[in-house]
């Protein structure tokens, strides 16, 4: 008798190749195929999205589901790592023959997702990852669609203007990053676009992010006595950073974007300097809708604040309307085709209606509301109510 | 040496006619496999075969060199980065970036192992890990420099007009490469080299007094290994079209050494074995993981650490000589019964 | 500006410090490198925000029973896990500890989520900034850390040159075949170094956590304070401490003079020219070349 080899490996592998697979799904459900950030370095703003658009579709098919059929979310964590979401999408799309791919995730795992997807002319959907340039008008790319709510493109024009607008003297800006190019880029925009309208940058750091202490780049920028800070970057970064400024004596002005986490962030910060400014309205505003939330967020017993529900209620709320229009049978085909016809009521949770044409994947009209903490009346206030701003490109 | 001898039949690796059968028959499974797996599977056997590669090279450092490696994850970062900057920058056809991410990983090699001319062990494992970061950083700095959100796209190597980018085309490209890597591993550990690096292992003042060149042999040890795990990292880039530095993080490296310990140290069919399990590892744990409450079960990732620690630990603690050791063991219970065999020549 | 500057050197060299003793102490002891060192100063992060929680209107409570659980934390694993190892190759025992590490990760986002957490908020504490010296601010956490690393560190040299435990702890360092010998018990002397081990680190994630707040990936932190243990020495206390200021210094100064995005890789570089250089650290004992 002869000791197991590889040889024999392979053949045991061989074999197992002929048992039927556990994977096989029956196509009596609509199958939508998720490969998300849900642990990992960027699981803390992708994460509350996917967990939520869970809990939205187990709502749905506990109520029949879709023209009386099930929604089945096949999601995959892909730890914001590009290898794992190739991997996720492989599966997903080839093996699971999903009809709808949602890719919430960092911009790094787009390039094989959107190759996978494109092979198959599967529809993809990003949802609460950054908005890739083949969704946005004129002419967006057939199969890919997006619904985050910020978009550097149109953040951070929205965001300088602002600063203009808001400052009282001349501006010398300070800009915060994370070393990802995304946040590059970004920052070297606002740079340029500051520089256009009469605005000095003193200083631009980009912060690793396990970084312990943030003070010796809070340190760095104060000696260019910036009295207005912007930042573009994942929330950690960017309130970090400012509390930094403010421990070593800071008393200028911060602008950052609100993600997921700021609205319960402002509240603990509780500091009148740093104004966020969002897509997605806050809770604080009380709207009906935001009372559903939390009451679905409590059923479906969501592990994160209520607050970080909006962005994947949206989702939820889009993918419902999306299958409803496919109709019975559906296929990929015939999801994109409803993709392509959108019109959401976001019942105010953003500006306006989350509409995608056949020219548009991403929307036309992108609203902004911006609030901050008052610390005389203790609690969040909204400083400007929705500004439109056309999205062209 | 005539064919017929009892030495002949010893040094030739397929000498006996029982042997060349089960070679036979275990290439015509392995060629067979394409065909009846399903795409899913297949591309796990495909993950499979480039993991071989890699561990091989390891197993080659530290199971039988016994030269402490934390670099796998740079040295394959280096590779797939290689063949990312070549065809980005100038476009490079694959006949040039494959011998380039060789070079390189000689280069690196030679870097790599010059701390252990004067380190040992732990100190040695810390020289790379340093060595680790410094590659990542590296490799970190090009891509945002670069200007890339997505990493590096790669488009699949085309030869003629024939591109490899099926499952099926890969599959006997990579079955080509592991092979290869086998026999390169086999024919070492057979070889004069393969002598010379067991004797460092074991005592290398000892092995420097028989007239080894202890040096010499440590820098080749990591010089050969670094070169398997470039061409490797290299052929990642293929296969996954692109590149992006946070697929190499230290626990790719610690899955490399995982295989070739849970394998068992200083086998070759270990460290075929380790990768295997390693990479099918997280697949059996998914789907063990759909049983558990929903929120649990998309922590994917989360239940992959636990429970990839819990089952390096058991080996670690229970069976440090890995799954050939639990072989050997399961063989030593079966032969015990039989009469005894004087020199089995079937021992590899 | 520059006393600034030496303020940050402080506060950063005082957290890779503090982080280091939990290195330096079990490989002295052991001769073991605890390279889940970094996951388990998270998990004593992570019982603060269990311990806030449950008692957020009792903060001394809170802490002082985080910190509890993670000398027990240090004890178990020896107990459960490394105990096992004592006597086998070095390289398996840091093996396990890298296998711990991952196992640890896994655990604390199946059980705390990947969610940030920030305990001083739970206790409705601010992070008011200090002002040390004219033109010099700290935050209040990281005062608090400069200042609880020095205690510390205080404590552990008279711990160990001046109680019985101590005493003992040491000889196992320098000669574990001759302490046995002399009636010392191995095991338990271990279990003790472990315990303390991780009792420093829950005590540095706990401040952090404060300062900072806590989430799933703060274990990197640990990882980067292991070049100051090793260019101190791996088995020296006043070593480790030495270290922490010459990496923390380099990194300030790579982030303040050449580029902020070294800071990173900059830990690591110190580590190698070291190991080039003097591969025992400042302060180690040279024999820790020996092979594994």
């Amino acid at each position: 008798m002869r000791a197991l080899s590889v040889l024999n490996f392979a053949a045991t592998l061989a074999a197992a190749s002929l048992l039927p697979l556990a994977g096989a799904k029956a196509q009596d459900a609509y199958t939508v195929g998720v490969t998300a950030a849900m642990t990992g370095p960027a699981a803390a703003t992708q994460a509350p999205v996917i967990e939520m658009l869970r809990i939205y579709v187990d709502r749905l098919n506990a109520r029949g589901g879709i023209n009386g059929h099930r929604i089945n979310l096949l999601i995959e964590d892909d730890q914001a790592e590009p290898s794992k979401a190739a991997a996720n999408a492989t599966k997903l799309i080839r093996q699971d023959n999903v009809m709808l791919m949602i890719n919430s995730s960092l911009s790094s795992t787009y390039g094989p997702v959107i190759a996978e997807s494109k092979r198959a002319n599967v529809p993809l959907w990003f949802a609460g990852g950054v908005c890739p340039k083949e969704t946005h008008p004129p002419k967006p790319d057939p199969l890919l669609f997006c619904s985050t709510g910020f978009d550097f493109g149109v953040d951070i024009p929205v965001a300088i203007h602002a600063i203009k607008e808001m400052a009282k003297e001349p501006v010398k800006l300070g800009l915060v990053g994370i070393p990802v190019p995304i946040s590059r880029i970004g920052v070297d925009t606002a740079e340029k676009l500051a520089a256009q309208l009469g605005m000095a940058t003193v200083d631009k750091e980009f912060i690793p992010p396990a970084t312990a202490d943030y003070t010796p780049f809070a340190t760095k920028m104060m000696a260019g006595n910036p009295n207005w800070g912007y930042a573009y970057a994942p929330w950690p970064a960017e309130a970090k950073t400012f509390e930094a400024l403010r421990r070593l004596g800071w008393t200028g002005n911060y602008l950052a974007y609100g993600h997921i986490q700021a609205e319960d962030e402002l509240k603990r910060i509780a500091d009148g300097g740093l104004q966020i400014f969002t897509a997605n309205a806050l809770f604080q505003d009380n709207l009906p809708v935001h009372k559903e939330i939390r009451e679905v967020a409590a059923q479906g017993k969501y592990s994160f604040p209520a607050t970080y529900a909006s962005e994947g209620w949206i989702t939820g709320r889009a993918l419902e309307q999306i299958l409803t229009k496919a109709g019975w049978p559906a296929s990929a085909d015939k999801v994109a085709a409803a993709m392509s016809t959108l019109n959401l009521d976001t019942q105010g949770v953003r500006g306006g209606p989350m509409v995608w044409t056949a020219d548009n994947h991403f929307r036309t009209k992108q609203y902004y509301r911006f609030y901050r903490y008052d610390p005389g009346q203790k609690s969040v206030i909204q400083t400007r109510d929705w500004l439109a701003v056309d999205v062209v490109d | 040496m005539r064919d017929g001898s009892p030495y002949a039949q010893e040094l030739a690796l397929f000498g006996t006619r029982a042997r060349r059968i089960r070679l036979a028959a275990a290439l015509a499974v392995l060629a067979a496999l394409p065909f009846v797996a399903t795409p899913f599977l297949l591309d796990l056997a495909n993950q499979v075969l480039l993991a071989c590669i890699g561990a091989l090279a390891l197993m080659l450092l530290t199971g039988f060199a016994g030269l402490i490696s934390l670099g796998t994850a740079g040295l394959l970062a280096a590779g797939a980065y290689c063949v990312g900057v070549l065809v980005r920058e100038v476009g490079a056809p694959f006949w040039i970036t494959l011998p380039a991410a060789a070079v390189l990983g000689a280069l690196l090699g030679l870097i790599f192992g010059l701390p252990s001319l004067r380190l040992r062990g732990l100190y040695l494992a810390i020289s790379t890990l340093g060595l680790h970061f410094v590659v990542v950083y590296l490799g970190g700095e090009y891509e945002a420099r670069e200007v890339l959100s997505t990493g590096v796209m790669i488009d699949s190597p085309s030869i003629g007009g024939f591109t490899l980018s099926s499952g099926r085309a890969w599959y006997f490209a990579l079955l080509a490469f592991a092979a290869l890597a086998l026999l390169i591993s086999v024919n070492l550990q057979r070889s004069r080299t393969g002598r010379a690096w067991r004797a460092l292992r074991e005592r290398d003042i000892v092995a420097s007094a028989l007239g080894i060149d202890v040096q010499r042999f440590k820098l080749m040890a990591f010089m050969v290994s670094a070169t398997m795990t470039a061409v490797a990292g290299a052929l990642f880039a293929y296969f996954r079209n692109f590149v992006s530095i946070d697929a190499f993080s230290l626990y790719l490296t610690v899955q490399y050494l995982a295989m070739i310990i849970i394998g068992g140290m200083g086998s070759i069919p270990g460290a075929l074995l380790g990768a295997g399990f390693v990479i099918l590892f997280p697949y059996a744990i998914e789907a063990i993981a759909a049983y558990l409450p929903e929120r649990f079960s998309n922590m994917e990732f989360a239940i992959d650490y636990a429970a990839f620690g819990v089952v390096m630990i058991l080996f670690l603690l229970l069976e440090p000589a890995g799954l050939m050791g639990i072989w050997q063991r399961l063989r030593n219970s079966f032969a015990a019964r039989r009469a005894p065999a004087v020199l089995s020549r079937d021992r590899r | 500006m520059s006393l600034q500057l030496v303020a940050n050197v402080v506060v950063l060299a005082a957290i890779y410090a503090l982080v280091s003793t939990g290195y330096v102490l079990v490989y002295r002891v052991s001769r073991v490198l605890n390279l889940a060192h970094g996951e388990l100063m998270m998990v004593g992060a992570y019982f603060l925000v269990s311990t806030a929680g449950l008692f957020s209107s009792n903060p001394i409570l809170a802490l002082v029973l985080a910190a509890l659980c993670g000398l027990v934390m240090g004890v178990l694993v020896y107990v459960v896990l490394m105990r096992w190892m004592t006597g086998e190759a070095v390289l398996a025992a840091v093996l396990i500890t890298i296998a711990l590490g991952i196992l640890l990760r896994g655990l604390s986002i199946l059980i705390w989520t990947t969610q940030q957490f920030y305990p001083a908020a739970m206790f409705g504490w601010r992070n008011p900034p200090v002002h040390v010296a004219p033109g010099v601010q700290i935050s209040a956490a990281s005062l608090a850390i400069v200042c609880l690393t020095i205690v510390v560190y205080i404590g552990l040299f008279v711990f160990l040159q001046f109680t019985r435990w101590g005493v003992r702890m040491r000889a196992a360092g320098q000669s574990p075949l001759l302490a046995e010998q002399r009636g010392i018990r191995l095991h338990a002397v271990y279990a003790v170094a472990w315990g303390l081990s991780t009792f420093t680190a829950s005590l540095a994630g706990m401040l952090l956590a404060l300062d900072s707040g806590v989430e799933s990936t703060m274990a990197t932190i640990g990882l980067k304070a292991f070049p100051a243990a090793l260019v101190g020495g791996l088995d020296s206390l006043l070593g480790a401490a030495i270290g922490a200021l010459i990496v923390a210094a380099a990194e300030i100064a790579a982030i303040q003079y050449v580029n902020p995005l070294l800071s990173d890789v900059v830990p690591f570089l110190v580590l190698l020219i070291v190991l080039a250089i003097r591969p025992w650290g400042l302060f180690g004992s040279r024999e820790q070349l020996d092979r594994v």
